[in-house]
């Protein structure tokens, strides 16, 4: 099929459709009667509680060492450091995804669009590489120096395995966690909810237009030359 | 002259432009009742930001940019009804009649194909079919005129091969 003839069967569509479509005025008038919000600022709500309740989280704990600065055990106080660390990164990246839903304009072009919308999306999978980086420290903030004095050599071995298992298990998914690694099965198992097929789409989506910066800059120099 | 931003003028605009929104829907979103949902929620999006139409871009530009970023970024193949703002029961655009005849089955074809290209990829095909030049493609799709050219001519080369392997 030439290129006339795919334009000539898209008019005849066209035609067609021009023939054919109707506008259900009452349904399209109703629209201008609903108070309803945007796509983006009706995520803000949930990224704005979220963020309050990871401050107020953050907020406790950093009050808990504070004042359990002198008596508490040095495993309690450097996991809970690494755990507020964690937080605070999150709720940075939170904040980021407030500020791209604010620059985001449904309007302006294409590609600066999804690729705003796409590294929105995105962003949601290194909260899930901070939220695992956490694991191990769930297995040490409990421990104390009197527990390795008077401890017995079953405890070490359990212990030693399980924060060895954890801290590894935490590194690798925290470095695997990527959409290089989206066919495993691994990753697909973690991931499989369909809360997840927007990050993974948007991924997608910003290989794509990776690619078409690339196009576009290889032809800006092309034309320069 | 300007627009009026107007809930009547709203009506009259996506009256005369509701082949764009259709088209655009079409190409993105294969089932029906998903579709008639992508459709509202266009309308709704060109609702919302209607008032701040910017006037030195033509309308179909604007028209073009939502209902494309609302449709790449709003498709999901299941559970759109639980998502959507408020769904109306009946659609706002709708077909008088089905097409019939060969026409439709090579029309069936060309959408196939479409759909089956990339996102961005099935944007520029569109905006090519629907007669845009390349500066408008451009425009709406935040491209240069040289990138534009080169990826039509690659798109309409894709089609054609898919078009001479069903003929095979």
């Amino acid at each position: 099929m030439e290129d006339i003839e795919i334009i000539n069967l898209w008019k005849s569509y066209d035609k067609k459709l021009e023939e054919n479509l109707m506008l259900n005025k009452r349904n399209a008038e109703d629209i201008t009667k609903m108070k309803v919000k945007s796509f983006l600022t009706s995520m803000t709500p949930l990224k704005v509680f979220t963020i309050l309740i990871g401050i107020l989280w953050i907020g406790f704990v950093d009050i808990l060492m504070i004042n359990l600065w002198s008596v508490a055990s040095p495993f309690f106080l450097i996991s809970a450091a690494i755990l507020v660390l964690l937080n605070k990164l999150s709720i940075f990246i939170y904040l980021y995804q407030l500020i791209l839903i604010h620059q985001v304009d449904i309007s302006d072009p294409i590609l600066a669009t999804q690729e705003k919308l796409a590294n929105l999306r995105s962003s949601t999978l290194w909260i899930a590489r901070l939220l695992f980086l956490q694991l191990p420290v769930w297995t040490t903030f409990y421990l104390s120096e009197t527990m390795f004095e008077n401890g017995h050599i079953v405890f070490y071995i359990v212990q030693g395995i399980l924060t060895f298992t954890f801290a590894y298990l935490a590194f690798w998914l925290f470095f695997n966690i990527t959409y290089e690694n989206r066919g495993k099965k691994w990753f697909r198992l973690i991931f499989n909810g369909k809360e997840w097929s927007p990050v993974m789409r948007s991924m997608e989506l910003l290989s794509q237009i990776d690619e078409y910066r690339m196009e576009n800059i290889t032809a800006n120099k092309n034309a320069n030359l | 002259m300007s627009l009026k931003r107007d809930a009547q003028n709203f009506l009259t605009v996506i009256g005369s432009n509701k082949g764009i929104i259709y088209k655009v829907a079409n190409s993105y979103c294969k089932d029906e009742e998903n579709r008639k949902d992508l459709i509202q929620e266009i309308i709704i999006q060109l609702w919302l930001s209607f008032d701040k139409y910017d006037e030195t871009y033509k309308l179909s530009t604007w028209m073009y940019r939502i209902a494309l970023n609302v449709s790449i970024s709003f498709y999901r193949k299941e559970h759109r009804r639980n998502e959507i703002n408020q769904p109306l029961p009946d659609g706002i655009l709708y077909l008088h009649e089905e097409h019939t005849g060969e026409l439709n089955t090579e029309i069936d074809q060309l959408h196939q194909f479409i759909k089956e290209l990339k996102e961005i990829d099935r944007a520029v095909i569109l905006l090519y079919l629907e007669g845009n030049n390349q500066q408008e493609i451009a425009e709406i799709l935040g491209l240069t005129m040289t990138n534009v050219s080169t990826k039509v001519s690659r798109i309409k080369q894709q089609l054609k091969e898919k078009f001479l392997t069903l003929k095979k």
